[in-house]
């Protein structure tokens, strides 16, 4: 099973090798990423088939290596394949290949394409060491490695402004998330003294208030990597990145890791208890706030965006719910439809030259294969029966009923209503009604290839679904009657209403006299909910405004003293020479003889005749060590 | 023999470059570049013949002044170590950075080397008034350099620099005599662990607070700091910054700590009050500025909060957090400063709305101050995250009140702010004027750079290339204080 451990090192060394290369070689060097993430596919396949059937407590692997030693305390980066990890390196591996394929096509005419190809690499070598990890701190590290992945994917099209201000506010955005983090770590290790999953998650014995502190915190620290409310903001700005990127990192994996870290920390989020109930606040607000803004956007990747942050929430919803199975199902049936529904709007994007829905329509007719694959990924995302999504946003229902979260149950029944709305009202402006764009025609194979391998796990992994929860060691039953045809229906109704306001007769619904008579709350919605601009004017300026200040004070306060002590001590300095030439009549006066020394070293420095004060240690010094050396000898 | 060589060997280059002739004073280079490369050498070979378990080693103890009991006493362990290491790399750095010196340059280089001699012999030394000597000696070339070689208000700030650490190290030498009249030796580790009483040990405490404080800096203390960076010569700005500040924190582990354990205790929440805030104010200090060099001075306030803060923790975690801060903050800074310089001497000008787009013009400049950056704002797996990582870990598990843990890290956020907006305009978007048309790094420039990339990798990757020589050394450091 050793060859578990090469699993994230092979994406690693194609960073490795294609990094330091200048950029023309580099961009021929492309191949080997691609080589290198359809190996890892292999192996995470025969790792995933090693576990299965699963069920069983014990990890199947694990390994470690010590990093750091800090008296008894060892710090170690490990390898651990249990059902969680294999499945998520099925996940990882399969959609970073698909993407990597795909990029093939996508970005096959910017002259930085190996450098995309490196950055891809890391992050896919990161995210694998974060699902492998066994440990909380590598964990930690990994993450932020994705981060600064993301940074740089998001700011891919540097040149242009937009794309930098992205970048930038998805690190920092994620990095007061990560402050979280860190202190989670803290409190953590002066508690539990480790952080093993071993020793945390299942030998040390938590008490509710140590469990609330690290749950919150690691809470906080996922929201900001899973564009949870109120640290959702960066998410849709990330769009300005390439986008098959957006589908890896911004969809499938990256964003995905806060959810894979609250599941991996569940025990002790139910240590706490309380922990949970916020995780499942969080999460059905995130899932309603999300879904309304995308149903208000025009940008096509950022309805997909908002729909991502909403999803996410969804899967908070579960865990928050104790749902294991279901948040974790969700996570993995999303992962792929989404990263397809991306891929999707890449070729539709290049197709229409346009990212604005409005510009869009009548693709489904000169495109059939993006057209096919697209309806698959949007019937799975509104929840319709086969797709996976209906599978897996049925178990999250369920564990609410069963739960007795009514009222969440509720929720996230409109929420569900909410985005089949918004994913028909994007299918009928794309693909129905008349073109609107001249010479639209289907994209390349390399292209085509992967959003159809996507688009078959899609339509086929639901019907896994209980295996999937016996995998992970739990009891893995069908979708009951009740619950299934009540999500089918607010689902189905949630598409009659996209149809009717977006599809009928090839006509657009005027929403004019809506939008006027709840003229607020659209506004609110096109303004995000005002989000960004309270961010932008309470935090981002208020600071540049502090600093700006906080350099005045340093200036004229902080340094004004030194400066103001220094004018003083030169006048005493003359004036306690002016006092010993007229006052004292050549006595030796002890303070202004003092004061007088310092005074006459301070003008003969300033008059450049530190020479002979460095003449005279250095003097010293050689004096000094020649008398040693006597001495010794 | 082995440390007496480490530590003078420069002094005789010094020398020899100084009484170059004028005309062949140019030469001075190439005596700075063998001299430093050798001490280099001579430091590797001391690390290959260390033992990591073995305490206080290579000691050599003679007497000295006898009627006083001044000693030569040289000593090293895991702490100084990597110190000595710091100092000796980035030395042979700052020689192959300043090739292009011709002003004076048989004067230059001579400082150059004096100035190892004394960063050497402030980490070697186990003698007060040997270490005295040193850390004043410090001083002598760095006023020169800054104020010969340095920028238009060099005047002002050599003079600055001077008597603001000279102010401080008054007050250092009181203690110093204090700890001679109350312990009736200048032996540093004969005085660790004497237990001397309560208040005696606070005002001493006090004494070399003020001294080590200065020189760290620690808010307020730091003024002289940014004017100094400016006005300095590229060499005398990586030296300044990556080996001087150590100074200060180093002389509160090897003195402060283990001679007067119980003030240490008494100050520590003062300290990490003054080191949180110095993070924080670094660090929204470092987001007003435009200048470049001024940026990077006033992160350094803010990365030594993080050693101050491990320190003042007084746990393994946090110290051993604190001396991986100073080893990657040496390394970190010095190629942020060289990068600065370099670019500096292309486009002339060091605002950096001036200086945009420098990855389109110069790539690898670009690649290599975007990864110094990436490394300053504390990203894992590069050696920033270390030490910064450790000293929070240390400051919560001590009892340091939560509140300044908390503040330091929103520090690690506000680093992220100040670093990324000057990546985000020097490194990304479109060349602007003055960076159109410059060459991009040469060889003689990657080589002075690589070794530090390197070792930023090392560090951050294996943190136990770094710990295995440092985390030995401060438990006994720690064990000296009596437990804890």
């Amino acid at each position: 099973m050793n060859y578990v451990i090469a699993i994230p090192l092979i994406p690693a060394l194609a960073f490795a090798i294609l990094a330091p290369l200048s950029g023309r070689s580099r961009n021929a060097a492309v191949p080997i990423a691609v080589g290198a993430s359809v190996i890892t596919l292999g192996l995470s396949i025969a790792a995933f088939l090693a576990v299965w059937p699963g069920g069983h407590e014990e990890a199947l692997y694990h390994t470690s290596i010590t990093f750091a030693t800090i008296g008894s305390v060892k710090l170690a980066a490990g390898i651990l394949l249990d059902p969680i990890s294999a499945t998520m390196l099925v996940v990882v591996t399969l959609v970073g290949a698909a993407v990597q394929v795909y990029s093939l096509g996508y970005m096959h005419r910017d002259e930085r394409i190996g450098w995309y190809y490196a950055v891809l690499s890391l992050f896919t070598a990161a995210m694998l060491g974060l699902v492998l990890s066994d440990n909380f701190l590598q964990l930690y590290m990994a993450w932020e490695v994705m981060g600064l992945c993301s940074y740089l994917l998001i700011g891919f099209w540097h040149e242009q402004e937009a794309p930098r201000k992205a970048s930038i506010k998805a690190f920092l955005t994620t990095r007061v998330g990560d402050i979280g983090f860190a202190l989670a770590l803290a409190v953590m290790y002066k508690t539990a003294g480790s952080f093993d999953f071993a020793v945390v998650l299942h030998d040390f014995a938590w008490a509710p208030g140590a469990a609330t502190a690290v749950a919150l915190l690691l809470l906080f620290g996922a929201m900001g990597k899973s564009a949870q409310v109120p640290l959702h903001v960066w998410l849709p700005d990330a769009m300005a990145g390439p986008t098959p990127a957006s589908a890896l990192i911004h969809a499938a994996t990256m964003v995905a890791a806060g959810v894979f870290l609250v599941a991996r920390a569940l025990p002790i989020f139910e240590a706490s208890g309380v922990a949970l109930t916020v995780t499942m606040f969080v999460g059905i607000t995130t899932a309603l706030v999300g879904g309304l803004l995308a149903s208000v956007q025009h940008d096509i990747k950022k309805v997909l965006a908002y729909s991502t942050i909403s999803q996410l929430g969804y899967m908070f919803v579960a865990l928050g719910a104790g749902g294991i199975v279901a948040g974790f199902y969700h996570l993995v049936t999303h992962a792929f439809f989404k990263s397809l529904l991306f891929l999707g709007a890449g070729v539709i994007i290049h197709a229409a030259h346009t990212q604005d829905m409005r510009e869009m329509g009548g693709l489904a007719k000169k495109m059939p294969v993006t057209t096919v694959t697209f309806t698959i990924g949007s019937l799975a995302l509104a929840g319709i029966f086969p797709f996976s999504g209906f599978w897996s946003k049925d178990e999250i229902l369920t564990v609410l009923w069963h739960g007795e979260h009514y009222v969440v149950f509720v929720l996230a029944l409109v929420a569900a209503f909410v985005t089949a709305f918004y994913v028909a009202r994007l299918w009928f402006r794309v693909f129905s009604g008349p073109e609107q764009t001249s010479g639209l025609k289907e994209a390349h194979v390399e292209m085509l290839v992967p959003m159809s391998v996507l688009a078959a796990v899609t339509s086929v992994i639901g019907f896994g679904s209980p295996y999937f929860a016996e995998f992970l060691g739990h009891v893995g039953e069908w979708p009951a009657a009740a619950i299934a045809l009540t999500s089918t229906a607010v689902a189905g109704l949630g598409l009659a209403l996209g149809w009717w306001a977006y599809g009928r007769r090839n006509q657009v619904l005027n929403t004019r006299p809506l939008k006027s008579r709840a003229g607020f709350v659209y506004a609110a919605l096109a303004q995000k909910l005002y989000f960004d601009l309270t961010y932008d004017y309470f935090i981002v300026r208020q600071y540049g405004r502090l600093a700006g200040a906080l350099s005045e004070f340093d200036r004229t306060v902080v340094d004004g003293i030194v400066n103001g002590a220094g004018a003083i001590w030169r006048a005493g300095a003359d004036v306690g020479a002016l006092i010993d030439r007229v006052v004292i009549d050549g006595a030796v006066n002890g303070v202004a003889t003092l004061v007088r020394a310092v005074g006459a070293r301070v003008r003969r420095i300033q008059t450049g005749r530190v020479q002979s004060y460095q003449a005279l240690m250095l003097a010293a010094l050689v004096v000094l060590m020649l008398w040693f050396v006597v001495k010794g000898a | 023999m082995l440390l007496s060589a480490i530590v003078f060997l420069p002094l005789v280059g010094a020398i020899a470059s100084a009484l170059l002739p004028k005309e062949r004073a140019s030469a001075a280079r190439w005596i700075a570049a063998a001299v430093t490369a050798v001490d280099l050498a001579l430091v590797v070979w001391l690390l290959i013949g260390f033992n990591v378990a073995g305490g206080m080693q290579f000691v050599e103890n003679r007497t000295w002044v006898v009627q006083v009991g001044i000693e030569y006493h040289l000593g090293v362990d895991g702490i100084s170590l990597s110190m000595l290491l710091l100092s000796a790399l980035l030395s042979l750095v700052a020689v192959v950075a300043s090739w292009k010196q011709d002003t004076k340059p048989g004067a230059y280089f001579a400082m150059l080397m004096l100035l190892e001699v004394g960063m050497n012999g402030v980490f070697l030394a186990l003698d007060f008034i040997l270490f005295y000597v040193f850390w004043e000696l410090v001083l002598v070339p760095m006023y020169f350099l800054i104020g010969t070689w340095g920028g238009p208000r060099r005047e002002y700030a050599s003079i600055k620099f001077f008597l603001y650490t000279l102010f401080g190290s008054v007050f250092m030498l009181v203690g110093i005599i204090a700890l001679y009249l109350q312990g009736g030796t200048f032996d540093i580790t004969a005085l660790a662990g004497m237990g001397f009483p309560a208040t005696f040990q606070w005002w001493v405490f006090a004494a070399f607070f003020l001294g080590f404080a200065v020189k760290v800096p620690v808010f307020p203390l730091h003024t002289w700091l940014p004017d100094a960076h400016v006005e300095a010569p590229t060499a005398a700005s990586v030296l300044l910054a990556g080996i001087m500040l150590k100074m200060g924190t180093y002389g509160f582990i090897r003195i402060a700590l283990p001679i007067l354990p119980h003030a240490a205790r008494q100050w520590s929440g003062f300290i990490a009050a003054l080191a949180a805030i110095s993070i924080v104010y670094g660090a929204a200090l470092a987001f007003a500025q435009t200048d470049l060099k001024k940026l990077v001075a006033y992160s350094s306030v803010s990365h030594m909060g993080f050693v101050m803060l491990g320190i003042a923790s007084l746990t393994p975690e946090g110290i051993n957090g604190a001396v991986a801060v100073m080893f990657s903050h040496g390394i970190v800074t010095g190629m942020l400063f060289l990068l600065v310089g370099m670019v500096y001497e292309r486009t002339h000008t060091r605002v950096m709305d001036d200086v945009t787009g420098l990855s389109a013009q110069a790539p690898v400049a670009a690649g290599l101050l975007a990864f110094a950056s990436f490394a300053s704002l504390g990203l894992p797996g590069l050696s920033g995250f270390v030490g910064e990582f450790l000293s929070l870990l240390g400051a919560w598990k001590s009892g340091i009140p939560a509140a300044w843990v908390v503040v330091a890290a929103i520090g690690v956020l506000l680093a992220a702010a100040y670093t990324l907006r000057m990546v985000q305009r020097v490194v990304l978007g479109t060349p602007s004027k003055a960076v159109e048309g410059i060459p991009d790094l040469n060889v003689r420039e990657i080589a002075a750079l690589l070794p530090l990339v390197a070792l930023t990798l090392v560090v951050g990757i294996y943190w136990d290339s770094l710990l295995r020589y440092v985390d030995p050394a401060v438990r006994a450091t720690l064990a000296l204080m009596g437990g804890s």
